[in-house]
């Protein structure tokens, strides 16, 4: 599903972000990509979504190098990807159906078919009755939910969260993550980028260390046991 | 581009419209500005070729005649003369006429003329040139033939204002595309600034439709499409300009009668100028705006973060 191969990315002038970065992820994997800030976690994500590109190496998305992809193709390819920030990233003159709904306008589906998808999202997300609101009337948790929605309207094959839960409390930080094993359950790869080591021990199964840009474990937990491929 | 996606497009522009109102308004004002200038040259062109027509149509050479001619050898010359292929018709003014009509001319000094003999002035005919030849060169040798007459004393004839008018023509038509040219280029940037503005207005929308999937054509078209609707105001507003100073200098010209030899109405920019400027407003708007988006919206990295 994911290839990185001796993947390496420096920020103008001399700031080694990624430094020969190999792994890969299977179909339906659920990896944490764990580590302080300014590890590289969040370069890696850009990397998958063609946000960034690499000084060096292969970054490799259901078997296409994204690195190779030229405008056209990188719209393609960010269709199926669902991304979940931090920040939440909403925009605040919309609703919050229309935030969810904007995710599948923008490839083409029509008005009112995104206004449906988004509202049955809503409801099995439990915000059914703030989908009028504005962002700014939500909790940071129901801003959650609802950025969650708007990644996975478009039904994604790949799913990227970067911190999504660093701005929020535990309670919520485990209902969220709960939600990220659901839509796993739905067939979807989850990347989840965290420096939340409870987070990580709780929910993690495979994970991915890193600091100042190197890989430096590859993790995986099945049964109770610890085992590095 | 999908249907669904220009309902999708429209919506944008309006939201955008709205929100930054008075900077659409500043740039569609600028716009009406330099397609006014435009505008004004080619009705001031328009106006100069209606004049140069109507002095072409007036053109004629004056040939005095002699004060010993025959009538019988004045009707021989105007059938040789009106043989000539250029010529379209010859008319005589016989010495009488003449003095008659300077009387008239002079209206109430007439009486200046009191105790002067009635054949003062020369008889003359008047040679009318067929359009087809009312070039320089053949008014010219037609001029020289006419004085190798042995009946006619000397020719008079208007071509030197002619050729001046025609040059101020010219002047006036290369004027238009050289001025016209430097304002349309300023106001080409001056769209694509306020594209760009417009775009960083609305920032966060177009970085989310970006990682969200949205074609590079979708990104823009709003934007483009805003160009377009400014472009068109502007020019909308021009014509109407036009229109308004055209009426004015209409009244204030009919109030002046035929001073400057005036042969006509003013005429207002026909139909396909009109149309060439809101073409040239509707294009300003779209290819400032998408040439300034293009490269700004490809190297612009809306995500930017720690990594």
């Amino acid at each position: 599903m994911i290839q990185l191969r001796n993947v390496s990315k420096t920020y103008a002038p001399n700031y080694r972000a990624l430094a020969d970065i190999s792994f890969s992820v299977d179909k339906g994997e659920v990896v944490f990509l764990a580590g302080p800030s300014g590890a590289g976690k969040t370069t890696l994500l850009k990397l998958l979504f063609r946000e960034e590109e690499p000084n060096a190496g292969q970054v490799l998305v259901d078997g296409i190098d994204v690195t190779q992809l030229r405008s056209r193709g990188v719209a393609q390819l960010r269709r199926k990807i669902g991304l979940v920030f931090q920040e939440f990233k909403l925009l605040s003159q919309l609703t919050v159906l229309d935030n969810v709904a904007l995710a599948a306008e923008v490839i083409g589906v029509s008005k009112a078919q995104s206004r449906m998808r988004a509202h049955q999202l809503l409801r099995d997300l439990g915000l059914k009755e703030r989908s009028g609101a504005k962002p700014a009337e939500l909790s940071a948790g129901e801003q959650q939910r609802v950025s969650i929605a708007r990644a996975v309207i478009n039904d994604p094959m790949l799913l990227l969260a970067d911190e999504p839960t660093g701005n929020l409390d535990a309670d919520i930080a485990d209902e969220t993550m709960r939600l990220f094993l659901k839509i796993r359950d739905h067939g979807a790869t989850l990347i989840v980028a965290s420096h939340d080591f409870g987070i990580i021990n709780r929910y993690g199964t495979r994970i991915l260390s890193l600091e100042r840009g190197a890989l430096v474990d590859d993790l995986c937990r099945t049964g109770g046991e610890d085992r590095r491929p | 581009m999908k249907v669904s996606l220009i309902g999708f497009v429209l919506r944008r522009v309006r939201q955008s419209l709205w929100r930054l109102l008075w900077t659409h308004v500043l740039t569609s004002g600028t716009m009406a500005m330099t397609l006014f200038v435009f505008g004004a040259f080619i009705l001031v062109q328009a106006n100069l070729d209606h004049l140069l027509k109507g002095w072409g149509d007036q053109l004629q050479i004056i040939a005095y005649l002699k004060k010993d001619v025959s009538t019988e050898a004045v009707q021989r010359l105007i059938s040789r003369v009106q043989s000539f292929p250029e010529v379209e018709r010859v008319s005589h003014t016989g010495q009488e006429q003449a003095w008659r009509d300077f009387q008239t001319a002079l209206g109430a000094q007439s009486s200046l003329l009191d105790g002067l003999p009635r054949d003062l002035l020369p008889a003359s005919i008047e040679v009318q040139i067929k359009s087809a030849h009312r070039d320089s060169p053949v008014v010219e040798q037609l001029a020289q033939r006419l004085k190798d007459e042995a009946e006619i004393a000397s020719v008079e004839y208007p071509q030197e204002w002619v050729e001046r008018l025609a040059l101020i023509v010219l002047a006036v038509r290369w004027a238009k595309w050289i001025v016209g040219g430097v304002l349309f280029l300023a106001t080409f940037f001056i769209v694509g600034s306020t594209a760009k503005l417009a775009v960083l207005a609305r920032q966060d929308e177009v970085a989310l439709m970006q990682i969200m999937g949205a074609s590079e054509a979708l990104v823009q078209a709003p934007f483009v499409v805003e160009g377009m609707i400014l472009g068109l105001s502007g020019a909308a507003i021009s014509v109407g300009a036009l229109w308004g100073v055209f009426l004015i200098l209409r009244r204030q010209l009919s109030a002046l009668g035929g001073v400057f030899l005036w042969t006509g109405d003013l005429q207002f920019i026909d139909p396909a100028a009109g149309l060439l400027i809101v073409a040239i407003g509707w294009l300003l708007g779209a290819a400032g705006s998408l040439f300034s988006l293009r490269s700004f919206i490809r190297t612009w990295k809306p995500l930017r973060g720690a990594a």
